[in-house]
């Protein structure tokens, strides 16, 4: 069989090069010649097998390969079919997002500040100096939240209040903390370090339950605003405690939600039970009119600017609106995942990105990623949960339930870039540019590894990587004595005939010969002497032999007596062939008579 | 009838004035293609014989740029015209009487600039023509000189200029101050004077160099001229003619020796620097269009970018054929350089990217090096779809339409990569393509180094979804021993094949595949194989053919006719002698006849009868190529006439021959050019419906120039070098495609001081009532306030025209 291996050649990169091609021998086993041409001349034809494509590519040679296999063996894998297995929710619930994963980065806690079972209506982070308020029945107790990982954490201040208090607000540097009362008093006070809280203003406008008590969120520190159930909004001025700007029947029913707006100190939102979310400036002072009202279509019991300041999150019964107020109140998106009465909204930094993370009477505390409109991941907790507050540096999450429990998950470890995040406007920040990960980490050179194509996907293959040989790249760069020592070297005959192909197509073959040196002269003797006289070779291998022979006599003679083996060699060689010869052509002479008178 | 097959790079293309149309000299011919699509738009016809140059009116200023597309072209019939070649017109004709061979207009840009005020300037163009009747002067013979022509007035300008060996190609710089020429190892130049252009007060410099110079090129406004020699050095000379320009035959100023690096004796120039990198005979040299690259190449088919102040080079390698011309564009991102394989690449300038390739068909394959009977390379020929594939040298067979004129598609068929610089080692030597086309086999070969390797193999490939593109079947490796195939057939109806060889046997192929659909492939199975091998008394088989129904097999063994069943491989018949060994059979259709002819010494043209096994009628005449319609009884006969004949003076040295087989009189007879080598096929007629189910007779001459006709119609005429065009392959309105401003806001109205326009020119259409949509959209689309104001104003003023109508 003849076997030839198109080999490749190029100019120094310069030139189209084709793959290195080997026909394999293997890939033949089932290609055996059939009768009449091994009888023929066992030296001449073979049909290529399979259809070898024009372009030579290797994804071609693989096809065929694969062809091959697939012929010869056919593999059925003993594996149950994918319906039958059981579906376990464990294992469905333990599939990894980013997202989960770094939920699970927290440890919960559970922690009861008052042992009274009263439910905890409102928390809230201070901006800057981690400290923790919870409005939970008389009282708003004031944690440090550097002790809320332990067991039993230190009160940092309980703030004297003459009713139920409500919504517990951080000035923007956490000097101040205002909270509203049942009675209708807002009362601001002090938080040294050392000494207890001190009252140091008393705001009487609100004749019903004052529930909503804000700071500005930006540098606006001596204003305050502050809503109620008697539909009251008031902004104060807060040194001569005389409201600024009051709206006396800002809604028609009681005021339970308010926010102010992340990009303005004059603008706020109210939501109330009246089903409707408005906007105020304080700026405009046009009566009782609001700028913009929104009707939710359910009690609102929480609203929320989101970062731009151009959305805002209202939530009211079982659903979740996001809205654009620069649009004029156009609604954006709609979450229903809630099963129950959605209680509280807050923002928080999971990672770089800000999340809007909502609870429910239902016990789920569901967290959405505005950006893609999509519920990103969910918690169960035992109770119904009321509140939720979200540390500024994103490593403590605490919601409070109705039974006075207050349920936190702390981050086990820090991720050594979340350090850097600023403490106060987490929230409110452009997210910064996507960090790369650090290269020391082995997840830097698995990321992307584990994505699954979409359906639709374009998939675009990697080019296969041709793998040339060592003669192959030695031809490339023209080094063509060089590329037949070392492909004589590897013994493989058929590699060593495909190089002196190419060497004969260069016209280089009788240089290559003489520039032998006497080692590898005798590399090549002992080759020649080995597969002179095999059919399929052996015209090549004759006339290579008889040119050697002829070009380096000299080096022959002197060189040794190893050489001289090779020679001894190759003469037997041929001689043992001419016998074979003879006795051929005996065998012939007494067939082809008898052909002849079957022929007739 | 239908020409085409010219080679596009005879002489350098030239760009439009906008660089959106391409001027191709293709035999008598001026092909206009589009630069953007790379397809034919247009031909100007008129020359009678091969187009020497071109040069387009350059476009001075903005007055109606859009409509001058005019153009002077040179031929070697001795007549220079004048052309508009958006329509395209011939305005204007000049008879020089002599064969011009180059030809510069040098003060063109200042003639069309002062056209419009001073008439009176004379459009002056150097022209190098060939004076064959010229006597020998000096014992040299002189046949070229360079001559200087008022075609305003179409009179000779004085006298001769230069005299040389053979006629040279002019040189000029692009602001018309320069014109060279090579002479032998010296440059020529003259300096264009701006005025009183004759002959007398043009002052010759010369410039030396020790090798023969191939071409030069002049720096766009610097007195920077380029010159390359055969041995692949480029000269650069900086500031030459400072001396003898300026001077102007004041006193001569004495050259200071020390301080001229480079230059040789007395030559007028300040420095002389050369480059070498090139191996071979520089081709072209070109400047670019902003003065600071210099670009070269020749035969490695690379483009070197030197950088002129420093000389540092770049490349673009990768082009695959021997580089012939380079031609930069009015548009700097657009040149293009013209390969020797008859291609025309347009690049994308600073990053030299092929954005669209202009190919014809593929020059044949020259096997000078080659012994005797192996040197003919066959090609195949498409009945049913009529396109050739021609065997080209970068190991490829091009797919040629010849009724469309254009190339179909490329096959590598050898796993090589071509290298212009090495010598062909192996080649592709037969090339036959079944009737129907759906099958291919290719047989190439490998030749020896001092005796040593060599290899012969076969390919069969069958066709893939669409024309021209054809997969690999089978490689069947040294299909006959050691020897060369000599001849390939496939049989009508069935895949098979034979193969004959000059070691006296010939094999029959069967391909018994089947194929395995594999997701959305189709992968074949099995391949071709051998099923017979036969041989006659061991005479080497030199041509087969199958009969029509493909049940008889026809094998030439030398002299003789050997008839096989090839199905069980049976010698049917043997049919008698001819006087040399056959090179060709051929069966007529359906018919009781075979055909034959043989060359050599003893050439002749048989007609054999099968049935009673004897000749019908016979010529003696030495014949290149047979071909026989399947259906009908006639047959084409391609002869080439001994030296005798008469017709040899006029070129004309073949004739091709329709018989009616039963008939030894020919029915008509053309007489045609370059027969050697050439090729004659009938083909189906998809053309034109009324002409369906014609064949035409496709004739192929030497150099793979083609004519299509139908030997019914066309007259018995001196040659078959009809001026008949092509169809152009699209149309103009490709052209009118707008682009930037124009495709975004329409055309611009002309603007006239003179004559004020009325606002129908105004390009978009205006609503009701254009007041209230005329500012709406974002600024960037809007139109420019220039244009909104005139509307704008006009509606207003309509606007309180109404209101007064209202008001009274």
């Amino acid at each position: 069989m003849y076997l030839q291996s198109p080999l490749p050649l190029g100019n120094c990169g310069t030139r189209l090069c084709f793959p290195y091609e080997e026909l394999d021998v293997s890939d033949l086993n089932d290609w055996t010649p059939r009768p009449w041409l091994a009888l023929q001349n066992p030296s001449e034809a073979v049909t290529r097998p399979p259809a070898l494509s024009t372009e030579y590519t290797t994804k071609t040679k693989r096809s065929e390969a694969m062809m091959a296999d697939e012929a010869t063996r056919r593999v059925f894998p003993t594996e149950p079919a994918s319906h039958l297995r059981p579906r376990s929710r464990s294992v469905k619930s333990l599939v990894s997002t980013p997202e989960s994963s770094f939920w699970r980065t927290f440890r919960s806690s559970t922690l009861h500040p008052s042992y009274l079972h009263l439910p905890i209506t409102s928390l809230s982070f201070s901006p800057n100096s981690s400290l923790l308020a919870a409005a939970s029945s008389t009282s708003v107790r004031v944690f440090s939240s550097l002790s809320l990982s332990e067991y039993d954490p230190t009160l940092f201040a309980t703030l004297p209040l003459p009713d139920l208090a409500y919504s517990p607000s951080f000035r923007c540097d956490g000097a101040l903390i205002a909270a509203g009362c049942e009675n209708g008093a807002v009362r601001v006070f002090d938080l040294p370090n050392d000494k207890p809280p001190k009252t140091l203003r008393r705001l009487n406008a609100h004749s019903c339950a004052s529930r909503v008590v804000g700071f500005p969120l930006l540098d606006h520190k001596l204003r305050l605003f502050s809503a109620g159930d008697d539909a009251l909004f008031v902004q104060w001025d807060l040194p001569t405690e005389t409201p600024l700007f009051s709206v006396p029947g800002a809604h028609r029913d009681y005021i339970r939600a308010g926010a102010p707006s992340p990009v303005s100190p004059d603008v706020f939102v109210t939501g109330s039970y009246d089903h409707t979310v408005k906007i105020w400036d304080a700026r405009v002072n046009s009566g009782t009119s609001s700028v913009l009202s929104i009707n939710h279509g359910h009690p609102v019991e929480s609203v929320l600017f989101l970062p731009s300041g151009g959305l805002v999150a209202t939530a009211g019964g079982n659903t979740i609106k996001i809205w654009d107020v620069i649009a004029g109140g156009k609604p954006v998106y709609s979450v229903e995942t809630h099963n129950k009465t959605v209680t509280a909204l807050t923002l928080a930094k999971v990672r770089d990105d800000t999340r809007l993370l909502s609870v429910s009477i239902d016990g789920y505390l569901k967290s959405f990623d505005f950006s893609r409109f999509k519920i990103t991941h969910s918690m169960r907790y035992p109770a119904p949960l009321l509140s939720v507050a979200f540390s500024p540096t994103g490593t403590i999450r605490v919601v409070g339930t109705n039974n006075g429990a207050m349920y936190m998950g702390i981050k086990k470890k820090k991720d050594e870039f979340e350090d850097q995040v600023g403490s106060d406007d987490f929230a409110w920040s452009v997210p910064l540019p996507e960090k790369p990960t650090s290269r020391k980490n082995i997840r830097y050179f698995k990321r992307g590894q584990s994505e699954k194509p979409s359906e639709g996907d374009f998939i675009i293959k990697r080019p296969e990587k041709v793998k040339l040989k060592e003669h192959d790249r030695l031809l490339r760069k023209f080094l063509h004595k060089d590329a037949l020592v070392s492909v004589l070297k590897t013994q493989q005959t058929t590699s060593i005939m495909a190089v002196l192909e190419e060497l004969v197509a260069r016209r280089k073959l009788i240089k290559c010969i003489s520039n032998l040196d006497n080692d590898e002269l005798k590399l090549l003797l002992s080759f020649i002497s080995k597969k002179a006289t095999q059919p399929w070779c052996a015209r090549f291998f004759m006339d290579l032999a008889k040119w050697v022979l002829e070009i380096r006599a000299e080096d022959i003679r002197s060189g040794g007596p190893e050489m001289a083996v090779h020679v001894r060699n190759l003469r037997s060689m041929v001689a043992h062939e001419i016998q074979v010869q003879r006795s051929l052509q005996e065998i012939q002479g007494m067939i082809s008579p008898l052909l002849v008178i079957a022929g007739k | 009838m239908i020409v085409g097959g010219q080679s596009l790079v005879t002489s350098p293309p030239v760009f439009s004035h906008d660089g959106k149309k391409l001027l191709v000299c293709t035999g008598c011919t001026v092909s206009v293609f589009s630069t953007t699509t790379g397809m034919l738009i247009t031909e100007l016809e008129g020359h009678t014989e091969r187009l020497t140059s071109i040069v387009v009116v350059p476009v001075a200023g903005t007055v109606g740029t859009k409509f001058s597309n005019y153009c002077w072209t040179a031929s070697l019939d001795g007549m220079i015209f004048y052309w508009d070649f958006s329509t395209p017109d011939l305005l204007k004709k000049i008879n020089v009487q002599l064969p011009v061979h180059s030809f510069v207009i040098p003060n063109i840009l200042s003639a069309s600039l002062g056209r419009s005020d001073k008439a009176s300037q004379n459009l002056y163009a150097f022209i190098s023509v060939e004076d064959a009747n010229k006597g020998v002067e000096n014992g040299k013979h002189l046949h070229g000189s360079i001559q200087i022509y008022d075609l305003t007035n179409s009179t000779r300008a004085g006298g001769v200029l230069a005299e040389t060996h053979k006629p040279e190609t002019l040189a000029v710089s692009k602001s018309g101050e320069f014109v060279g020429i090579k002479k032998k190892q010296q440059l020529n130049i003259w300096r264009v004077p701006n005025k009183n252009l004759k002959s007398v007060n043009m002052k010759k410099l010369k410039l030396h160099h020790t090798r023969t110079l191939s071409c030069l090129a002049f720096h766009p406004t610097k007195c920077i001229v380029a010159a390359g020699d055969v041995s692949g050095r480029i000269l650069i000379w900086r500031g030459f003619g400072k001396m003898r320009h300026s001077q102007d035959g004041g006193g001569k100023m004495k050259i200071d020796m020390g301080d001229r690096p480079g230059v040789r004796g007395e030559d007028d120039a300040d420095s002389c620097s050369t480059w070498h990198w090139h191996s071979s005979e520089i081709k072209f040299l070109m400047f670019s269009s902003d003065e600071a690259y210099l670009f070269s190449g020749a035969k490695e088919g690379v483009i070197v970018v030197w950088q002129l102040d420093t000389g540092n080079k770049t490349y673009k390698p990768n082009i695959g054929s021997p580089l012939m011309y380079f031609t930069d564009s009015p548009d700097p991102s657009l040149s293009c350089v013209s390969c020797e394989d008859n291609q025309i690449h347009l690049l994308r300038m600073p990053s030299m990217d092929i954005i669209k390739s202009i190919s014809g068909i593929k020059p044949p394959l020259i096997l000078s090096e080659l012994q005797g009977d192996r040197s003919r390379v066959i090609i195949g020929c498409d009945r049913s779809i009529g396109f050739v594939a021609l065997p080209t040298k970068d190991y490829r067979i091009q797919f040629f339409s010849l009724l469309d004129g254009t190339d179909i598609s490329h096959l590598q068929v050898i796993e090589r990569n071509y290298d212009p610089v090495d010598e062909t080692t192996v080649f592709i030597s037969l090339v036959e393509v079944s009737d129907d086309g759906s099958m291919m086999s290719t047989v190439e070969e490998k030749l020896p180094e001092m005796g040593i390797g060599g290899l012969i193999s076969l390919k069969f490939w069958i066709r893939g979804s669409h024309t021209g593109q054809y997969t690999l079947s089978t490689i069947i490796y040294e299909p006959h021993n050691n020897a060369g195939v000599s001849d390939m057939a496939f049989c009508p109806g069935r895949s098979m094949a034979v193969s004959t060889s000059y070691c006296g046997n010939f094999k029959v192929w069967v391909n018994n595949s089947s194929f395995i659909h594999s997701g959305d492939e189709i992968q074949e199975k099995g391949g071709w194989r051998c099923q017979s091998v036969s041989s006659y008394k061991e005479i080497p088989m030199t041509a087969a053919a199958f009969s029509g129904d493909g049940s008889v097999l026809a094998v030439a063994a030398e002299t003789k006719i050997t008839l096989w069943d090839p199905l069980n491989n049976v010698l049917v018949a043997i049919i008698g002698d001819s006087l040399g060994p056959i090179r060709r059979l051929a069966f007529v259709g359906s018919s009781e006849y075979i055909m034959s002819f043989s060359s050599g010494t003893k050439a002749d043209l048989v007609v054999w009868n099968i049935s009673n096994l004897s000749t019908h009628w016979s010529y003696k005449l030495l014949v290149e190529d047979i071909c026989c319609t399947r259906s009908e009884t006639r047959v084409a006969v391609l002869a080439l006439l001994s030296s005798s004949d008469k017709s040899i003076s006029t070129g004309k040295d073949g004739m091709v021959l329709v018989f009616d087989v039963e008939n030894p009189i020919p029915v008509s007879t053309w007489f045609v050019k370059k027969a050697k080598g050439g090729r004659l096929s009938f083909i189906n007629n998809k053309l034109g419906e009324a002409t369906d189910g014609k064949l035409l007779l496709a004739y192929i001459n030497g150099e793979h120039n083609y004519v299509l006709f139908d030997p019914s119609n066309v007259k018995e005429q001196e040659d078959l070098i009809p001026k008949s065009a092509r169809r152009p392959q699209s149309y103009a309105h490709d052209e009118n495609v707008s682009h930037g401003y124009a495709s975004i806001y329409g055309e611009l109205p002309s603007f006239d001081l003179t004559k004020a326009r009325s606002s129908d020119s105004i390009p978009f259409v205006l609503s009701e009532r254009p007041w209230e949509t005329i500012f709406s959209g974002s600024s960037h689309a809007l139109p420019p306030l220039s244009k909104l104001c005139s509307p704008f104003l006009e509606s207003l003023l309509q606007k309180a025209e109404k209101q007064t109508v209202l008001s009274q």
